[in-house]
């Protein structure tokens, strides 16, 4: 007879994890129960080929949270961030490598342009600035758009009261990075175009938007906000690969006496009465909860998990009408050396951070276009990191693992859907343009493993392989994310909870969602009580 | 000119556009002595008319008029003033290369019907709907558009009810299409229009209305938010306006001149304004191109933002930042206009039956077959090149009205085509060599829809976006002064802390399409615009001591 918990957590995934250690922590019972046979959902450490470790999927740490670091002292729990060191864009014959080292990369700007070099410093210092006034956000609870309680408007109000004391040009640049495109924006300040290239590629990452649309521009301050956030660095890259935030997260919340299954898949979400009961197991098996959260996308959550009559129409229409719209692709690569770059040869410093193959704005719309077509970029944008420089624990000793984050790849293709041959193609696609920069590549590979949107759907059950569950366009934000009036991390359903990328703040590893849900199920706990 | 040079005004406008007269109209109606400024021979900017060969006259570049204020019309008796408007039953027909024309009537019964009849069923059901969010969300949006935007660093009182009404119109709106307003507003019209229909090619009909003067793609978020603008302040819904004024546009900005010279107003052409003068910290008068000086207490802008900061302020008062601010104004031109005298009346595609096509043909005839075909035009707009199908939005005002045209002359029709897909700024080519080329360019585009139209064109204007900005002052050839995306858009147009219409000189204002709620032939920057002159009067004491014309 299985017994009964406070809590179920529907995915082992970062964010499920986050809410299950809070849950425990508060000394609820609390049931994780994670589809696959590892932990961490998107962000997962496996081993593809033999002796090589991948973070599969998500593969830096961005903005991870700091108070979630501290109250679930995850450093105890084993987590370790290994900076990553500036950003190399390799191009014809030149490169623009930016550094961690400031003077450094003041040189090297100034080496492009001495008016951009001066505008980088201005433009830090107003980032920083930017994301000092929208840190509070992120942990903000959305209001109902309709009857607002006037509890959600005070942190709101108190956030309209500092921006009115904002300078007037901090006032205008949040108004801008809210609404512009990223390129609009990078060119009040600068002319470098390679420069603008790589910044505004942090815009387009994981939305089915072009650095020329507007609403990428906001994503710009994500760079900046992990500097606000004191001792880890806006960019990272977890030691033992991502898997080892969630697992450092499963090992916070198992000592908090959380219980973890995993092969553990759920079919439905029990709903009697208009409230959530518990969930059945794929395998029959029924487990009873007080309240169920569940870390998997809307879709999955309310199109999949629960009986199709126990919602009302309207609402399940809205969740139909969530765009996810999958725009990446993942390949990843068993290397039996270092590539060697045309235009800085050799091994050395540039490899060891982030590798930006985004020498132009165009470039980068051109492959935005190729996706509105309904084909991947035939030169993609791609972000391309090699762990094992910073953790060798990851291959065996002098052989590396590379990591190519890839834009465009749309779930929906024109002609055809993805199958084995349109994955390959897309991969030989992505070498390409490495081996265009570093041709030595192509002997290198031992082993690769190519993700398509579809992939990602498949193996991580995120919807169209959106890998933020859901795009994080301006109308799908804050008080309209999932579904608007239902933004507040509950459900049309009694005692059934969002606490996933789906609902606000949105994606990226940052623990945030699953967060919020966690207090906010205490919170309402409370008042029943 | 002397005397002129001591002659003192209240209120100077700089420009002769519809904004700067009707909000030289209303200003004198408030007791304000007014002088209106304009650097052609005649008044009306934007809203003309053009003799293309004697005795045949085509509007010059807007062609429809039906955003219009009706208070406007209505405060500043514009029918006495010899206004007529001529709205035909059709709304626009989008012409396919393949396909039998899509229409959108006035009556949205028509409509939903001829959808219904084209083979679409769900279309034909969800268009009233659809209709009725529109007028719902656009009406919400004019309220919005009426009121004065705050300034977030200083809020006023005025704000506090400007806030209170429009929290009530939300109210008013309902749980359905409160949330609906909030969600659809940043959107891009590509997907608010799948949430709805079907049909590509309706989708494009409806789309390029969210897009059209702009350099957005239809992809773009904020197309919803031009598009319900488009609506707000009328009585049309999903289908749009079309609106024609007899004789042409120039008749509109004659009943404007009217009507402000028997208000009080002093309209003065061929007068080119060079700079704003200052004394101490506040606007004292304008210097014309002969150094002429007149003097006024209040100098309003009917030009553009970037010109009227960068080009008729002395950079010292504006100020590095500021001055960087306004530099970076987005105004990338994007649409070009080019004009044809026919000798007949076009047999376009599937627009046989004579009197069928006429019906038709009075409304705005659209040549965007799909939402990818505007997306491509704005990709090419983006990248600086000239799109290779450019979207048309051509009217035949001759139809329904024969006074364009006449019987002596060699032409019995007049087509007036917008042309989107052209930007100001390119990466190769010069438009004054390739004027001719896109005259011919737009002429094939015409001829997939119209074969043989290029055999009846007795003559052509072409005006390039380069043409918009040399003859009609139009910086960087944009027709609304200012892309109308988000980013300049409300308390942010045209920038932040001085979308008040006064700008950062005392008793300096702007009150053209570059101002909040932005462009279109409506009136309504300039009636937004005279209310805060006139409360700024009532408000300033210091005013007092102004000169009246009859003491100088």
């Amino acid at each position: 007879m299985a017994r009964s918990w406070d809590a179920i957590v529907i995915g082992g995934g970062h964010n499920g994890l986050v809410s299950a250690a809070y849950l425990a922590r508060a000394r609820m019972s609390t049931l994780v129960l994670e589809r696959r046979h590892v932990l961490g959902g998107a962000s997962v450490t496996e081993e593809i080929v033999p002796g090589f470790r991948f973070s599969v999927a998500s593969y830096v740490v961005s903005l991870l949270r700091p108070e979630i670091i501290r109250d679930l002292q995850l450093p105890r729990h084993g987590l370790e961030i290994l900076p990553l060191d500036g950003t190399f864009t390799p191009l014809d014959g030149d490169y623009l490598w930016r550094t961690n080292d400031h003077a450094q990369t003041m040189r090297e700007i100034r080496r492009w342009s001495a008016t951009d070099a001066e505008a980088y410093e201005e433009y830090g210092l107003l980032m920083v600035e930017m994301a000092r006034f929208i840190k509070p956000i992120l942990s903000a609870v959305p209001p109902d758009t309709i009857r607002p309680d006037p509890r959600d408007l005070l942190p709101l109000g108190g956030l309209a009261r500092t921006f009115s004391k904002l300078p007037r040009r901090q006032q205008t640049a949040f108004i801008q990075l809210m609404t512009m495109s990223s390129s609009d924006f990078l060119d009040q300040w600068f002319e470098t175009d390679p420069l603008k290239a790589t910044m505004a590629a942090s815009g387009i990452i994981g939305t089915f938007l072009g650095v020329r649309s507007p609403g990428t521009a906001y994503v710009l301050l994500h760079h900046y906000m992990g500097e606000i956030d004191g001792a880890f660095r806006a960019w990272g890259i977890p030691r033992g690969g991502t898997g080892g935030v969630s697992e450092s997260i499963a090992s916070a919340a198992r000592a908090h006496g959380a219980t973890i299954r995993t092969e553990a898949p759920v079919a439905r979400i029990n709903v009697r009465h208009g409230r959530a009961t518990g969930v059945t197991l794929e395998s029959g098996e029924e487990i009873e909860a007080k309240v169920v959260l569940s870390s998997a996308d809307a879709h999955q959550t309310f199109l999949r998990m629960l009986e199709p009559e126990t919602l009302d129409p309207t609402f399940t229409d809205e969740v139909r009408r969530y765009r996810f719209r999958g725009s990446s692709g993942k390949v990843n690569l068993a290397l039996d050396g270092l590539p060697d770059f045309t235009c800085l040869p050799g091994p050395g410093e540039h490899l060891r951070g982030a590798i930006s193959f985004s020498p132009s704005i165009d470039y980068m719309e051109n492959a935005y276009i190729d996706a509105k077509e309904g084909r991947f970029s035939r030169r993609p944008y791609t972000d391309v990191i090699i762990p094992t420089l910073v953790d060798p624990s990851m291959a065996p000793p002098g052989k590396h693992v590379m990591s190519c984050f890839v834009q465009y790849a749309p779930y929906h293709l024109a002609d055809g859907s993805w199958d084995d041959a349109q994955r390959e193609t897309f991969g030989d696609a992505v070498i390409d343009v490495i081996a265009e920069r570093a041709p030595n590549i192509r002997d290198l590979i031992v082993g690769r493993q190519v993700l398509t949107p579809l992939d990602i759907e498949q193996t991580f059950s995120l919807t169209e392989g959106n890998i933020f569950q859901g795009e994080l366009s301006l109308e799908q934000l804050f008080f309209n994310r999932p579904v608007p009036g239902h933004a507040r991390f509950r459900t049309p359903i009694r005692d059934l909870w969002l606490c996933g990328s789906a609902v606000h703040p949105g994606g990226g590893i940052m623990g945030a969602p699953g967060r919020i849900a966690a207090l906010q199920v205490l919170r309402s706990r409370r008042l029943a009580a | 000119m002397s005397a002129s040079a001591t002659r003192r005004y209240d209120a100077i406008v700089v420009g002769g556009g519809h904004n700067g007269l009707v909000c030289a109209a209303y200003m004198a109606r408030g007791g304000l002595q007014t002088l209106v400024l304009e650097r052609l021979d005649k008044v009306g900017g934007a809203v003309a008319t053009a003799e293309l060969m004697p005795g045949v006259r085509v509007p010059l570049l807007a062609h429809s008029v039906g955003r219009l204020r009706p208070s406007v019309v209505r405060d500043l008796g514009l029918t006495a003033h010899g206004l007529r408007l001529v709205a035909p039953e059709v709304r626009s027909v989008s012409l396919q290369s393949d396909a039998a024309p899509l229409t959108l009537w006035g009556d949205v019964r028509r409509t939903a019907a001829e959808l219904g009849a084209a083979g679409s069923s769900h279309d034909a059901a969800a268009y009233s709907g659809f209709d009725r969010q529109t007028r719902a969300l656009s009406g919400l949006l004019a309220r919005l558009m009426a009121i004065t935007p705050p300034d977030p660093s200083h809020p006023a009182l005025s704000d506090a009810l400007g806030a209170v009404r429009l929290g009530l119109g939300y109210r008013a709106l309902g749980t359905q299409d409160g949330r609906a307003f909030l969600r659809v507003l940043p959107m891009p019209i590509a997907d608010h229009l799948d949430d709805w229909f079907e049909s590509d090619a309706l989708r494009a009909a409806l789309a390029w209305r969210g897009v059209r003067y702009s350099a957005m793609g239809p992809r773009d978020a904020g197309s919803t938010q031009t598009f319900l603008a488009d609506t707000a302040g009328t009585r049309e819904g999903a289908a749009g306006e079309t609106v024609f004024v007899r004789g042409g546009p120039g008749a509109l900005a004659g009943a404007l001149a009217a009507a402000a010279t028997a208000a009080g107003v002093t309209i003065r052409t061929g007068a080119t304004v060079v700079s704003v003068r200052t004394r101490g910290d506040r606007a004292s008068g304008v210097v014309l191109t002969d150094g002429e000086e007149i003097e006024a207490a209040v100098v309003v802008s009917g030009l553009d933002p970037k010109h009227t900061l960068l080009s008729l302020l002395d950079p010292a008062l504006l100020g590095p930042h500021l001055g960087w601010q306004a530099g970076n104004l987005r105004l990338k031109g994007s649409v070009a206009k080019v004009n044809l005298a026919l000798s007949d009346l076009p047999a376009f595609e599937g627009l046989a039956d004579q009197d069928d096509a006429r019906r038709r043909l009075r409304g705005r005839i659209v040549l965007a077959p799909s939402v990818a075909a505007i997306d491509r035009a704005a990709d090419a707009v983006k990248a600086g090149r000239i799109a290779e199908h450019p979207v048309l939005e051509a009217t035949i005002p001759s139809l329904v009205d024969p006074t364009l045209v006449d019987g002596s002359a060699p032409a019995r029709h007049v087509m007036s085509v917008l042309v989107q897909g052209t930007p100001y700024h390119r990466r190769v080519g010069d438009w004054d060599a390739d004027r001719e080329a896109l005259g011919d360019r737009v002429t094939a585009e015409l001829e997939t829809v119209a074969r043989g139209i290029g055999g009846q064109v007795v003559a052509r204007q072409v005006l390039t976006p380069l043409d918009l900005e040399r003859d009609h002052g139009l910086t960087e050839g944009h027709p609304l002064h200012g892309e109308p995306a988000l980013d300049q858009w409300f308390a942010w147009r045209p920038l932040l802390g001085f979308a008040s219409y006064r700008l950062p000189v005392d008793g300096l204002y702007l009150c053209a399409s570059g101002a909040h709620p932005g462009g279109g032939v409506t009136g309504w920057p300039g009636q937004n615009a005279a209310r805060e002159v006139l409360a700024d009067r009532r408000r300033r004491p210091a005013w007092r001591g102004m000169p009246s014309r009859d003491a100088a």
